[in-house]
């Protein structure tokens, strides 16, 4: 059965993402504002857009950040999921173990877990950069991926894999015919929120940032005292419409490779 | 032998999570019960006066300002990002990634700049005042910043896709049949909402008020720029106690409450979720 | 078949990303010779474009690690002390650091430089003897006023911080966001000096203080100046460079400098006793202490410089400036904030309460 939206659906979708989007084109629009303080509108540039490509700091934070968000990403979503699929198999016990070890990292104050780590890593002699950042990020990511996708788990049917098995296929058959396909759509929504969030943590990327790199977020914090420039914003412009160009661009593909079949 | 065999694989994770995690909140235990000297920096020394301060009945009351924040925060999501869900699992497959991939976007831009942008939006001088002034709605600006609802806006904001995806997780995979078959019964389309798919669906709401209710405790910005600091939650107390407090034993104190009052919450709604889950099923 | 370009396009990503690791782990392992690590407050707190001259000139590298708070640096600095060679951070963390054995005492003979600095600033209370830090930033805290605003509230002109308790200036007062700070005020308004610890005179100051929250429109460290910018609010209580930035977008706003007294902070660059580069570190310390780099970094910062040296290189509008050429009756009616340790937790309580209300 194919539920119809309907048009109350649609309209308060469509509201939805209007109130989503208007603090997004807030700090779009304020990147063409000639004041550097938001305060005021005081004019049309474009200088702040000029200024950001000769930025290297700005650029290289950047390229840090988006580095550290992909590998915490695919980190979280091996991990969180392998966690979750684990899980079906291993006792009570150990499953409530799991589970409690998952909630852990959300539950203690981000502050706290990032002096404390900073203190771990130090211990171990862990050098602070890209590994640290990963290591600590995925840390708080993987419990995102275990819970979207244990959700989606535990739905499913016992007796289809009771039935799969009875057919004679192996554990690593069963996980990959019937749980993989089941929670790629979660594993994909989570993975994307992991990315989301290592791409905007401040507080511990502060401590695990080694003395050489800097994130983009923890740039724009640091900013802070001296007053954040339109130039972040001009980025955060380009990298929204970056990513609507990529979206666009693949869905386009797509049309043309179903239609050349 | 068999539970070792079975057991054997988690191995791995628990450590892993559990070094990572373990060590550190090990850490903030013990450092919760030292003192410092007349430096402002840590000496080991045994005391209780950290979680005495905790009691303390101003401190009780963050607690408390902090409890009701991130509550409303995530009723606030709840009601809002409930239909999205829900909407968003009926659409056509490709409109469905749109929308999610929609609902995701904005997260891609750093949550301080966003909160800017909502200061952009409501300020005295800001979008929305301008506008009402121009189509003459208003006189004077509305003064809309700084208040605890405020705060309320930017937290629940920067929390809902969390609520929206665990939602969605949940609605996504509902058996359509049973839907069918509680139509079939003469059910109309409230009956069954409220009959089959809520129930079915609290596994995910809540999986969604975790995601959203655990940060609403600890996120401080958000209040700090949006309410103007005109009041306090736990995650500002923190932050300033291992800041320009100088005192990172108390912030551990807090910490550790915090961490307490948020297991006990959980379990508390994690047994009210399994509940109504079995009763459906008897 | 589907399924195995799927594993493919994965397989490929995840060796992909690893590569990408251990490229910079290996990098990261090959410690160049000619780099130096600061560490301060973010933005262009040391501009850019004068580090990047530096680099030009010299051939070393200037790290810059951005950092949000003076205690940020003491966590970072104690666990890996050997990663840092400079730091500017603020008088009474210099004061912590030196008497927790963290700094290097400097070698002023490699810094001829250093006789450019104003001997007014000597000898200060967190370095006595000068030995392990050099001023960089001078900023105090004063209220920026919009006396138009101010007037059209029928509330007396503001000369002195008395004046913020006046009833008709009710949610219009921006406040920095400090405990200490803000009792300060409070303890300056009734006759009393910074950090009191007398619990009369405390007990006094939180009467007082609890009074005038209905003032209060919002704290902000940032950027308080932007409410005054806006309109919201028509007094300020802000630092030296915020409120040059308000005067500069809303030239109507005025500074006052309180009767009462202001608080001063100072800036300073300290050296880490294990600092791996302490030659690269000291040749970029006699740099930024050239008279004209000193008053093009004093300009684009908006902060009082204690290079005398750099005085001649000011341009006019920072030279005629009170808020950043600052007269000598409001610099002799400044102090800093001493002791701070001994009053944080009491102070933090009050404050506390005093929001909560």
């Amino acid at each position: 059965m194919k539920l119809k939206t309907s048009k109350f659906g649609a309209f308060y979708l469509s509201l939805f993402f209007v109130v989503l989007y208007l603090p997004v084109l807030s700090v779009i629009l304020y990147s063409f504002n000639a004041s550097p303080s938001t305060a005021q509108w005081t004019g049309f540039t474009l200088d702040w857009y000029r200024e950001l490509f000769r930025d290297r700091v700005i650029v290289e934070s950047f390229k840090v950040s988006i580095e550290v968000a992909l590998l915490t990403a695919l980190l979280s979503a091996i991990m969180g999921t392998a966690s979750a699929v684990i899980s079906m198999w291993v006792t009570d016990g150990m499953k409530k173990a799991i589970q409690g070890m998952m909630v852990l990292p959300l539950l203690v104050p981000e502050i706290a877990l990032g002096i404390a780590l900073l203190i771990f890593f130090n211990s171990i002699n862990l050098p602070f950069g890209h590994l640290t950042l990963v290591l600590s990020h995925s840390l708080f990511c993987v419990p995102y991926v275990y819970i979207m996708v244990q959700l989606r788990l535990k739905e499913i049917d016992r007796s289809i894999l009771e039935s799969a098995r009875d057919l004679g296929a192996t554990t690593w058959q069963v996980i990959e015919t019937v749980i993989l396909p089941l929670v790629t759509p979660s594993i994909i929504t989570a993975s994307l929120l992991a990315l989301a969030m290592s791409l905007d943590d401040v507080i511990i990327s502060t401590y695990m940032s080694g003395a050489k790199t800097t994130t983009l977020p923890v740039h724009i914090f640091s900013m802070m005292r001296v007053g954040v420039t339109p130039k972040v914003n001009a980025l955060c412009t380009l990298i929204l419409v970056g990513t609507f160009f990529i979206v666009g661009l693949s869905q386009l593909t797509k049309k043309q490779n179903k239609e050349a079949v | 032998m068999q539970t070792l065999k079975r057991n054997i694989l988690a191995v791995p994770i628990v450590v892993w999570i559990g070094l990572l995690v373990g060590v550190p909140l090990l850490f903030v235990f013990v450092l919760s019960f030292l003192s410092r000297d007349s430096l402002g920096n840590i000496v080991v020394q045994f005391t209780l006066e950290n979680y005495q301060r905790v009691f303390d009945p101003i401190y009780l009351r963050v607690f408390l300002n902090s409890l009701l924040l991130a509550l409303l925060t995530g009723i606030l999501t709840l009601v809002v990002g409930y239909p999205v869900a829900y909407i968003t699992s009926n659409l056509e497959p490709k409109k469905r990634a749109l929308s999610i991939g929609l609902i995701m976007l904005p997260f891609w831009i750093s949550s301080l700049l966003r909160t800017y942008g909502w200061m952009i939006l409501l300020g005295n001088a800001g979008i929305i005042n301008n506008v009402l002034r121009a189509l003459g709605v208003i006189d004077a600006p509305l003064s809309m910043m700084y208040k605890f609802s405020t705060t309320l806006i930017g937290t629940a904001y920067m929390l809902v896709p969390f609520m929206i995806v665990a939602i969605f997780n949940s609605v996504d995979k509902l058996d359509r049949s049973l839907l069918e078959a509680s139509y079939d019964l003469g059910a109309n389309k409230r009956q069954t909402f409220f009959n089959i798919t809520l129930p079915l669906t609290i596994p995910g709401i809540a999986g969604g008020f975790t995601l959203v209710f655990i940060p609403a405790l600890g996120l401080f910005y958000v209040s700090d720029l949006l309410g103007g600091g005109n009041t306090i939650f736990l995650g500002n107390l923190i932050n300033t106690q291992v800041t320009r407090g100088r005192n990172r034993p108390l912030a551990a104190a807090f910490s550790m409450a915090m961490i307490v009052v948020a297991i006990l919450v959980i379990s508390l709604y994690g047994r009210v979720a399994k509940d109504d889950r079995e009763g459906l099923f008897q | 078949m589907k399924n195995r370009r799927f594993s493919l396009v994965i397989g490929i990503l995840v060796i992909a990303l690893l590569a990408v690791v251990v490229v910079r782990y290996v990098n990261r392992g090959e410690e160049a010779p000619g780099e130096v690590n600061l560490m301060t407050w973010g933005g262009d707190f040391i501009p850019r474009a004068i580090i990047e001259e530096f680099e030009k000139e010299t051939g070393i590298k200037v790290n810059y690690k951005e950092v949000t708070s003076n205690e940020d640096m003491q966590s970072l600095l104690e666990a890996s002390p050997d990663q840092y060679d400079l730091a500017v951070t603020t008088d009474y963390m210099v004061d912590i650091l030196r008497q927790s054995d963290m700094l290097a005492v400097l070698d002023k003979s490699k810094i001829p430089n250093y006789a450019n600095i104003n001997p007014v600033y000597h000898g200060a209370y967190y370095d006595p003897n000068d030995q392990y830090s050099i001023p960089y930033a001078i900023s105090i805290s004063f209220l920026l006023v919009n006396p138009e605003g101010v007037e059209s509230l029928g509330a007396r002109p503001i000369t002195s911080y008395e004046d913020m308790w006046q009833e008709e200036l009710v949610n219009n007062i921006v406040l920095i966001d400090w405990s200490v700070e803000i009792m300060g005020l409070v303890l300056k308004s009734l006759g009393y000096e910074y950090n009191e610890t007398d619990p009369v005179k405390v007990a006094e100051a939180r009467e007082k203080l609890f009074a005038l929250k209905p003032n209060i429109k919002r704290f902000e460290t940032n950027t308080p100046e932007d409410s005054l910018v806006n309109g919201e609010a028509v007094i300020g209580f802000m630092y030296s460079n915020q409120a040059v930035k308000g005067q500069q977008a809303r030239p109507n706003l005025q500074p006052v400098f309180p009767t009462e007294g202001m608080p001063i902070y100072i800036d300073s660059w300290v050296m880490s006793k294990q600092a791996p580069n302490k030659d690269g570190a000291y040749k970029f310390l006699d740099f930024i202490m050239r008279p004209e780099i000193a008053a093009r970094i004093a300009d684009m910062t908006k902060f009082t410089s204690p290079n005398k040296a750099a005085e001649a290189h000011l341009p006019a509008d920072f030279k005629n400036n009170p808020m950043l050429n600052l007269a000598d009756e409001v610099v002799e009616n400044t102090s800093f904030y001493i002791g701070v340790d001994r009053v944080l937790d009491e102070y933090e309580h009050i404050y506390s309460e005093f929001k909560l209300r």
